[in-house]
Protein backbone atom coordinates (compact mmCIF):
# COMPACT_ATOMS: atom_id res chain seq x y z
CA UNK A 1 0.00 0.00 0.00
CA UNK A 2 2.94 2.31 1.03
CA UNK A 3 4.38 1.64 -2.35
CA UNK A 4 1.77 2.22 -4.39
CA UNK A 5 0.39 5.94 -2.51
CA UNK A 6 4.58 6.99 -3.45
CA UNK A 7 3.89 6.25 -7.54
CA UNK A 8 0.96 7.97 -7.52
CA UNK A 9 2.70 10.91 -5.94
CA UNK A 10 5.58 10.65 -7.97
CA UNK A 11 3.55 11.10 -11.13
CA UNK A 12 1.49 13.98 -10.00
CA UNK A 13 4.91 15.67 -8.89
CA UNK A 14 6.08 15.38 -12.64
CA UNK A 15 3.17 16.53 -14.22
CA UNK A 16 3.27 20.21 -12.49
CA UNK A 17 6.42 20.67 -12.79
CA UNK A 18 6.57 20.51 -16.89
CA UNK A 19 4.84 24.12 -16.68
CA UNK A 20 2.78 24.74 -19.71
CA UNK A 21 2.76 27.26 -22.25
CA UNK A 22 0.43 30.37 -21.87
CA UNK A 23 -1.22 32.20 -24.91
CA UNK A 24 -2.96 34.85 -25.55
CA UNK A 25 -4.90 36.29 -28.56
CA UNK A 26 -5.67 39.24 -30.46
CA UNK A 27 -7.09 39.84 -33.66
CA UNK A 28 -5.70 42.46 -36.23
CA UNK A 29 -7.76 43.51 -39.21
CA UNK A 30 -6.01 45.37 -41.81
CA UNK A 31 -6.92 46.80 -45.50
CA UNK A 32 -5.34 48.16 -48.13
CA UNK A 33 -7.01 50.84 -50.64
CA UNK A 34 -6.57 52.32 -53.81
CA UNK A 35 -3.80 54.57 -54.32
CA UNK A 36 -3.13 57.16 -57.50
CA UNK A 37 -0.86 59.95 -56.34
CA UNK A 38 1.42 62.26 -58.77
CA UNK A 39 2.98 64.90 -57.56
CA UNK A 40 4.87 67.62 -60.03
CA UNK A 41 7.59 69.90 -59.44
CA UNK A 42 8.84 72.88 -60.65
CA UNK A 43 7.16 76.23 -62.86
CA UNK A 44 9.29 76.16 -66.29
CA UNK A 45 9.31 79.26 -68.10
CA UNK A 46 9.70 78.89 -72.02
CA UNK A 47 10.44 81.97 -74.14
CA UNK A 48 10.28 82.53 -77.67
CA UNK A 49 12.86 84.98 -79.00
CA UNK A 50 14.37 83.83 -82.14
CA UNK A 51 14.18 82.38 -85.53
CA UNK A 52 16.11 80.81 -88.37
CA UNK A 53 15.71 83.15 -91.38
CA UNK A 54 12.83 82.15 -93.70
CA UNK A 55 12.10 78.97 -90.88
CA UNK A 56 9.09 79.50 -87.99
CA UNK A 57 10.32 80.87 -84.52
CA UNK A 58 12.43 78.50 -82.92
CA UNK A 59 10.52 76.62 -80.18
CA UNK A 60 11.58 76.42 -76.72
CA UNK A 61 11.72 73.95 -74.52
CA UNK A 62 11.74 73.49 -70.53
CA UNK A 63 12.29 70.80 -68.00
CA UNK A 64 10.53 69.52 -64.65
CA UNK A 65 10.24 66.20 -62.87
CA UNK A 66 6.86 63.85 -61.87
CA UNK A 67 6.60 60.70 -59.21
CA UNK A 68 3.73 58.65 -59.36
CA UNK A 69 2.62 55.94 -56.82
CA UNK A 70 -0.21 53.64 -58.00
CA UNK A 71 -1.52 50.13 -56.49
CA UNK A 72 -4.17 49.60 -59.16
CA UNK A 73 -3.45 47.97 -62.29
CA UNK A 74 -3.91 50.31 -65.87
CA UNK A 75 -4.03 53.47 -64.28
CA UNK A 76 -3.10 56.17 -67.04
CA UNK A 77 -2.30 60.36 -66.57
CA UNK A 78 -4.55 62.77 -68.63
CA UNK A 79 -3.14 66.49 -68.91
CA UNK A 80 -5.37 70.18 -69.51
CA UNK A 81 -4.71 73.30 -69.90
CA UNK A 82 -7.40 76.10 -67.90
CA UNK A 83 -7.59 78.36 -70.81
CA UNK A 84 -6.66 77.43 -74.62
CA UNK A 85 -3.13 78.78 -76.01
CA UNK A 86 -3.18 81.81 -78.35
CA UNK A 87 -3.52 81.40 -82.11
CA UNK A 88 0.11 80.25 -83.32
CA UNK A 89 0.98 79.10 -80.34
CA UNK A 90 1.30 75.43 -79.44
CA UNK A 91 2.46 74.26 -75.51
CA UNK A 92 3.20 70.12 -75.81
CA UNK A 93 4.15 68.49 -72.96
CA UNK A 94 5.98 64.91 -72.95
CA UNK A 95 6.10 62.38 -69.42
CA UNK A 96 8.45 59.99 -69.49
CA UNK A 97 6.78 56.79 -68.32
CA UNK A 98 7.69 54.79 -65.08
CA UNK A 99 8.54 51.13 -65.32
CA UNK A 100 5.91 48.79 -67.95
CA UNK A 101 3.59 51.76 -68.68
CA UNK A 102 3.28 53.36 -72.23
CA UNK A 103 4.17 57.41 -73.06
CA UNK A 104 2.14 59.27 -75.79
CA UNK A 105 5.24 61.16 -76.26
CA UNK A 106 4.70 64.84 -76.69
CA UNK A 107 1.19 66.30 -76.16
CA UNK A 108 -0.39 69.73 -77.65
CA UNK A 109 -2.18 71.08 -74.52
CA UNK A 110 -5.85 72.16 -74.48
CA UNK A 111 -8.80 72.75 -72.36
CA UNK A 112 -9.45 69.00 -73.30
CA UNK A 113 -8.06 66.14 -71.81
CA UNK A 114 -4.77 64.36 -73.17
CA UNK A 115 -3.57 61.08 -72.68
CA UNK A 116 -0.01 61.18 -71.60
CA UNK A 117 1.07 57.90 -70.18
CA UNK A 118 -1.25 55.21 -69.89
CA UNK A 119 -0.57 50.93 -68.28
CA UNK A 120 0.55 51.75 -65.26
CA UNK A 121 0.59 48.85 -62.81
CA UNK A 122 1.51 48.48 -59.76
CA UNK A 123 4.14 51.01 -59.54
CA UNK A 124 6.11 53.75 -57.27
CA UNK A 125 8.56 55.70 -59.03
CA UNK A 126 10.14 58.87 -58.56
CA UNK A 127 12.41 61.69 -60.80
CA UNK A 128 10.45 60.68 -64.08
CA UNK A 129 11.10 63.82 -66.39
CA UNK A 130 8.32 66.38 -68.10
CA UNK A 131 9.51 67.99 -71.08
CA UNK A 132 7.47 70.81 -71.98
CA UNK A 133 7.68 72.19 -75.33
CA UNK A 134 6.66 76.22 -76.97
CA UNK A 135 6.12 76.45 -80.44
CA UNK A 136 4.90 80.03 -82.13
CA UNK A 137 4.01 80.85 -85.70
CA UNK A 138 4.70 84.23 -86.95
CA UNK A 139 1.27 85.08 -87.11
CA UNK A 140 1.30 84.18 -83.64
CA UNK A 141 2.97 87.74 -83.46
CA UNK A 142 4.39 89.00 -80.26
CA UNK A 143 2.52 87.64 -77.12
CA UNK A 144 3.52 88.96 -74.00
CA UNK A 145 4.24 87.24 -70.74
CA UNK A 146 1.46 84.53 -69.77
CA UNK A 147 0.82 81.60 -67.71
CA UNK A 148 -1.23 78.28 -67.91
CA UNK A 149 -1.67 76.36 -65.48
CA UNK A 150 -1.88 72.64 -66.77
CA UNK A 151 -3.61 70.01 -64.56
CA UNK A 152 -2.33 66.49 -64.49
CA UNK A 153 -4.65 63.96 -63.37
CA UNK A 154 -4.12 60.03 -62.38
CA UNK A 155 -7.22 57.95 -63.02
CA UNK A 156 -6.67 54.43 -61.52
CA UNK A 157 -7.17 51.19 -63.32
CA UNK A 158 -8.63 48.24 -61.67
CA UNK B 1 -2.67 10.94 0.90
CA UNK B 2 -5.51 14.04 0.56
CA UNK B 3 -3.35 16.34 2.00
CA UNK B 4 -0.42 15.57 -0.54
CA UNK B 5 -2.80 15.61 -3.08
CA UNK B 6 -3.93 19.63 -2.48
CA UNK B 7 -0.04 20.39 -2.18
CA UNK B 8 0.90 19.28 -5.73
CA UNK B 9 -2.25 20.69 -7.12
CA UNK B 10 -1.26 24.70 -5.99
CA UNK B 11 1.96 24.26 -7.41
CA UNK B 12 0.13 23.02 -11.21
CA UNK B 13 -1.24 26.92 -10.78
CA UNK B 14 1.80 28.77 -10.62
CA UNK B 15 2.29 28.79 -14.24
CA UNK B 16 3.22 31.63 -16.15
CA UNK B 17 0.66 33.53 -17.88
CA UNK B 18 -0.62 35.87 -20.35
CA UNK B 19 -3.10 38.42 -21.43
CA UNK B 20 -3.58 40.86 -23.78
CA UNK B 21 -6.21 44.19 -23.12
CA UNK B 22 -7.91 43.39 -26.58
CA UNK B 23 -7.76 44.05 -30.02
CA UNK B 24 -6.24 47.11 -31.58
CA UNK B 25 -8.28 49.17 -34.67
CA UNK B 26 -8.11 47.85 -37.88
CA UNK B 27 -5.00 48.95 -39.90
CA UNK B 28 -5.96 50.90 -42.92
CA UNK B 29 -3.40 51.80 -45.71
CA UNK B 30 -4.55 54.93 -47.44
CA UNK B 31 -2.40 57.22 -49.42
CA UNK B 32 1.39 57.37 -50.40
CA UNK B 33 3.80 59.71 -51.20
CA UNK B 34 3.60 60.28 -55.00
CA UNK B 35 7.22 57.93 -56.26
CA UNK B 36 7.03 56.10 -52.69
CA UNK B 37 5.69 53.36 -51.52
CA UNK B 38 2.29 53.08 -50.03
CA UNK B 39 2.40 54.97 -46.76
CA UNK B 40 2.63 52.64 -43.44
CA UNK B 41 0.37 52.62 -40.18
CA UNK B 42 0.57 51.82 -36.71
CA UNK B 43 -1.25 51.50 -34.04
CA UNK B 44 0.14 51.00 -30.41
CA UNK B 45 -3.44 51.41 -28.46
CA UNK B 46 -2.92 47.37 -26.78
CA UNK B 47 -1.20 46.12 -23.77
CA UNK B 48 0.00 42.75 -22.72
CA UNK B 49 0.51 41.15 -19.65
CA UNK B 50 2.57 38.74 -18.49
CA UNK B 51 3.45 37.05 -15.17
CA UNK B 52 5.79 34.34 -14.67
CA UNK B 53 5.79 32.04 -11.32
CA UNK B 54 8.73 31.98 -9.30
CA UNK B 55 10.80 29.71 -11.18
CA UNK B 56 14.66 30.08 -10.90
CA UNK B 57 14.27 30.03 -14.87
CA UNK B 58 13.53 32.99 -17.07
CA UNK B 59 10.86 33.14 -20.05
CA UNK B 60 10.54 34.12 -23.48
CA UNK B 61 7.38 35.29 -25.46
CA UNK B 62 6.60 34.51 -29.20
CA UNK B 63 4.01 35.87 -31.95
CA UNK B 64 2.93 34.14 -34.65
CA UNK B 65 0.04 34.77 -37.22
CA UNK B 66 -2.42 32.34 -38.40
CA UNK B 67 -1.86 32.83 -41.75
CA UNK B 68 0.15 34.53 -43.75
CA UNK B 69 0.40 38.56 -44.94
CA UNK B 70 -1.03 38.62 -48.79
CA UNK B 71 2.79 39.09 -50.99
CA UNK B 72 3.79 42.81 -50.95
CA UNK B 73 1.98 43.14 -47.46
CA UNK B 74 3.80 42.97 -44.21
CA UNK B 75 2.33 42.98 -40.05
CA UNK B 76 5.36 43.90 -38.00
CA UNK B 77 4.97 44.02 -33.97
CA UNK B 78 7.02 45.89 -31.46
CA UNK B 79 6.36 44.29 -27.67
CA UNK B 80 8.03 46.74 -25.20
CA UNK B 81 9.70 44.24 -22.58
CA UNK B 82 9.42 44.32 -19.23
CA UNK B 83 11.68 45.12 -16.52
CA UNK B 84 15.14 42.89 -16.63
CA UNK B 85 13.71 41.38 -19.92
CA UNK B 86 14.80 42.57 -23.67
CA UNK B 87 12.42 43.54 -26.59
CA UNK B 88 13.49 42.03 -30.27
CA UNK B 89 11.98 44.83 -31.51
CA UNK B 90 9.79 45.29 -34.87
CA UNK B 91 9.20 41.68 -35.94
CA UNK B 92 7.61 40.53 -39.16
CA UNK B 93 4.76 38.46 -38.25
CA UNK B 94 4.32 34.76 -39.95
CA UNK B 95 2.94 31.68 -39.39
CA UNK B 96 6.35 30.85 -37.48
CA UNK B 97 5.93 31.52 -33.71
CA UNK B 98 9.17 34.29 -33.42
CA UNK B 99 10.51 35.67 -30.42
CA UNK B 100 9.39 39.29 -29.33
CA UNK B 101 10.76 39.46 -25.61
CA UNK B 102 13.35 37.31 -24.30
CA UNK B 103 14.55 37.18 -20.98
CA UNK B 104 11.49 37.74 -18.80
CA UNK B 105 12.90 37.08 -15.36
CA UNK B 106 10.87 35.11 -13.07
CA UNK B 107 8.44 36.94 -10.87
CA UNK B 108 7.44 39.20 -13.11
CA UNK B 109 3.98 40.77 -13.73
CA UNK B 110 4.22 43.65 -15.72
CA UNK B 111 1.71 44.98 -18.37
CA UNK B 112 3.26 46.92 -21.68
CA UNK B 113 2.66 48.48 -24.71
CA UNK B 114 1.85 46.65 -28.09
CA UNK B 115 3.05 48.51 -31.37
CA UNK B 116 1.78 47.29 -35.01
CA UNK B 117 2.70 48.44 -37.93
CA UNK B 118 0.89 47.19 -41.56
CA UNK B 119 3.35 48.26 -44.68
CA UNK B 120 2.31 47.59 -48.47
CA UNK B 121 4.61 47.93 -51.36
CA UNK B 122 1.99 49.33 -54.51
CA UNK B 123 2.75 45.75 -56.24
CA UNK B 124 0.49 44.10 -53.63
CA UNK B 125 -2.51 46.36 -54.84
CA UNK B 126 -5.63 46.89 -53.09
CA UNK B 127 -6.21 44.45 -50.22
CA UNK B 128 -10.23 44.36 -48.99
CA UNK B 129 -10.40 44.24 -45.48
CA UNK B 130 -9.22 41.01 -43.73
CA UNK B 131 -7.85 39.48 -40.66
CA UNK B 132 -5.50 37.52 -39.03
CA UNK B 133 -5.22 36.04 -35.33
CA UNK B 134 -2.40 36.14 -33.30
CA UNK B 135 -0.89 34.20 -30.88
CA UNK B 136 1.64 35.73 -28.01
CA UNK B 137 2.95 32.66 -26.36
CA UNK B 138 5.05 32.76 -22.85
CA UNK B 139 7.38 30.23 -22.68
CA UNK B 140 10.12 29.17 -20.83
CA UNK B 141 13.65 28.83 -22.95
Amino acid sequence: MTKRILSTIAFLVGAASAAPAQTATQTITFQVDAINQIAFSGSPSLVINTATAGSNPTGATAAATWAVTTNQTGAKITASIGSNMPAGLTLSVDLTAPAGATSAGFQALSTTSVDLVTSMTKLAQGALTVSYSLAATPAAGVVSSTTRTVTYTITGGT
Amino acid sequence: MFAVLLLISGRATAAQTMAVSGNPGALHITTAVPGSQPTSVSNNTTTYTVTTPNANKTYRITAQINANMPTGVTLTATFAAPAGATSIGPVALDVTARNVVTGVPKSTNSTQNITYQLSATAAAGVIASSTRLVTLTVITP
